[in-house]
């Protein structure tokens, strides 16, 4: 540990060091130059010492340019740049834009990503979140099919005919928790997960579990979903 | 509700409208007017629909210019099912900047950003600028939630912030935050946030952003990057990247053991000249338990033979844990006279999410037009046909008229 705290000082330091000759540079308002071609932008990018952007990767990697306070894309785009994307808007300008309904779909949400969806909704547990709430948004769809109805891996080992959990194969517990927020989308208030993961039976917890912290932040709400009054 | 707020935001705009002669703010925007028809996923119905998308800026409302009104909202009127008006107000707010030459105020509904968390509300923002090297930004206001068919919203839904970050520092970026969200059951989510960049030696860049989850006293996602661009034309990024699955406190998933995601990046951009640019990127996806990962190649070009023509070209592989995907899109622009764009294109993608499933494919075919009638006027049409696992065929399209004010 005391290694670890030795190296990042010294990085620290170093980067504090380099650093200096750039606290008398000011960073470049960019509103007059929201016009220009791109690579333009970049070539003074470079000369400055500053990242490209805006270039092939940029639907990738933006969060990293704009999720965060103090970001400078407002000198150049209006927040209807970022909502077409986040919520559906649709300016009308770009051809290639495809539609799910009346919302807009962003270039990731690709041929038929209904289909696809399940593969890269757990690429990365929190890529969905950025655009659609977790309950809202999935459930509006999902609550509309009838129960057996979709064809989930761990739920179709017993058969075509029932959606079942096989228990015996066991593999629900490694899926839930590789995915769990796939459980939430058909299952919001997870009915089924309490049938058995009750308060004595089945430990859902992790093992580092702060059972207070949830406490403290619902009024206990969360616990009395599985535990009796006064016992935990 | 959400109909009231777009009428009141619609009545808004025309008294502006009808006001402008007589004041001497600028007011500038776009209405869009379209016409879609689609099959309905669910219901499988054939569904028609007219669209008045409507954006506006009025600035200079006052003579220093510091004030200024951002309004973007829709308003559909279903014409085949009976399924009425459907209203979406994206962002209606007034901007307040430079109060003292110190702070920026912004009250209404908006986008918030920060490293801790990111959402809609209705409320305010205020930004107090420069107090010695460092930034301040207070938010908070009523969650604004999205579903298919309009607001999801509760009552006691509300979110608020805090950050502090570095200011006007060229080669240097951090940020300390915190984000909490309320919902009926109480404190829903309450996390830190931490992001940081910084360029080095001309041709490096660091950076970093995590969260952490203050219930489950976990960080929730950690990213750490570099980037190497010895020109202004190339770029190789590498990155890393982790996250836990994390819920709600008032959910009933937030009690339960998850597993930790990992993803390591390589990637590289390059543009070869005005005419070509190239990029191919490897992911390698790690899901907890040994064996299950998965590796994602991908590929893409673009291309500008002629000055008219565009033509954009991407691929990618995925193959591993929860399935294989492989496919691409392609799409080609050309401008045969000045005022028209033609444009076209496929996606193309075999998957198979698993060997009970078996090996599906789904295609897109779009074909699009536009016309700029004048400096303000354009009109464009736009139709598809999907091909895949539930349609043999299916033709979906929007016609739309934009005017720009």
């Amino acid at each position: 540990m005391k290694k670890i705290i030795f190296i990042v000082a010294i990085l620290g330091f170093g980067l504090i060091c380099l650093q200096q000759k750039s606290y008398a540079e000011k960073k470049t308002a960019h509103a007059e130059y929201k016009d220009m071609a791109i690579r333009e932008c970049n070539s003074c990018h470079k000369s400055e010492g500053i990242a490209p952007n805006h270039d092939s990767d940029f639907t990738r990697s933006h969060k990293e340019l704009a999720g965060k306070t103090g970001n400078n894309c407002s000198q150049c785009h209006e927040q209807k740049f970022c909502l077409d994307c986040h919520a559906g808007g649709d300016t009308g300008d770009n051809l290639s834009l495809s539609k799910f309904g009346r919302d807009s779909k962003p270039k990731s949400h690709r041929s038929d990503f209904i289909s696809i969806h399940p593969i890269k909704a757990q690429d990365n547990p929190q890529q969905c979140y950025r655009c659609h709430d977790a309950v809202a948004f999935c459930n509006s769809c999902h609550s509309r099919f009838p129960k057996g109805n979709l064809r989930i891996k761990s739920h179709m080992m017993t058969g075509p005919s029932g959606q079942k959990y096989s228990f015996a194969i066991g593999e629900h517990a490694t899926e839930a928790r590789r995915n769990l927020q796939s459980c939430q989308t058909c299952h919001p208030e997870g009915d089924v997960c309490i049938q058995c993961h009750s308060s004595g039976k089945t430990r859902p917890h992790p093992r580092n579990w702060k059972s207070g912290n949830i406490k403290d932040r619902t009024n206990g709400k969360m616990c009395l979903k599985c535990h009796s009054p006064g016992t935990f | 509700m959400a109909l009231k707020r777009m009428f009141c935001l619609l009545t808004g705009i025309c008294m502006l409208l009808t006001s402008g002669a007589a004041w001497s703010a600028e007011i500038h925007g776009r209405s869009s007017t379209q016409y879609h028809w689609f099959t309905d996923y669910v219901t499988g119905n054939k569904q028609a629909e007219f669209g008045e998308y409507l954006s506006v800026s009025v600035t200079k409302i006052d003579q220093a210019g510091k004030l200024s009104i951002q309004g973007y909202g829709r308003l559909t009127q279903d014409v085949l099912n009976g399924q009425g008006l459907n209203a979406r107000l994206y962002y209606l707010y007034g901007d307040y900047s430079n109060l003292y030459n110190k702070v920026d105020i912004r009250v209404g509904r908006q986008f918030v950003n920060s490293a801790a968390g990111t959402a809609l509300i209705d409320g305010g923002k205020i930004d107090l600028k420069k107090v010695g090297p460092v930034n301040f930004s207070i938010m908070g206001g009523r969650n604004v939630i999205f579903n298919l068919d309009g607001e999801a919203s509760h009552g006691e839904d509300f979110v608020w912030g805090v950050s502090a970050s570095l200011a006007d520092f060229k080669n240097t970026d951090a940020e300390l935050s915190y984000f909490m969200k309320l919902d009926t059951a109480g404190i829903a989510r309450d996390q830190f946030g931490a992001s940081f960049k910084q360029y080095l030696l001309n041709s490096l860049k660091l950076y970093s952003n995590t969260r952490f989850d203050m219930a489950s006293e976990t960080f929730s996602e950690l990213l750490v990057g570099v980037k190497y661009y010895p020109t202004s034309d190339l770029v190789f990024t590498g990155e890393w990247y982790q996250s836990y699955p994390i819920f709600d406190n008032s959910s009933i998933y937030s009690v339960f053991a998850v597993s930790r995601y990992q993803e390591g990046v390589f990637r590289a951009d390059y543009t070869i000249n005005d005419k070509v640019s190239v990029n191919a990127g490897y992911s390698k996806q790690f899901f907890a338990d040994e064996g299950s990962d998965a590796d994602v190649f991908e590929i893409g070009t673009r291309i500008r033979p002629i000055e008219k023509v565009q033509l954009n070209l991407n691929y990618d592989y995925r193959n591993g844990y929860n399935g294989k995907l492989n496919g691409g899109a392609f799409e080609a622009i050309y401008e045969p006279i000045k005022p028209l764009e033609l444009a076209c294109g496929v996606h193309y993608d075999v998957y198979e999410r698993d060997r009970i499933t078996g090996r599906e494919t789904a295609r897109k075919y779009w074909l699009g037009g536009r016309y700029k009638i004048n400096k303000n006027m354009n009109a464009s049409i736009r139709i598809e046909d999907n091909v895949n696992r539930q349609y043999s065929s299916d033709w979906s399209g929007r016609l739309v008229f934009n005017y720009n004010f």
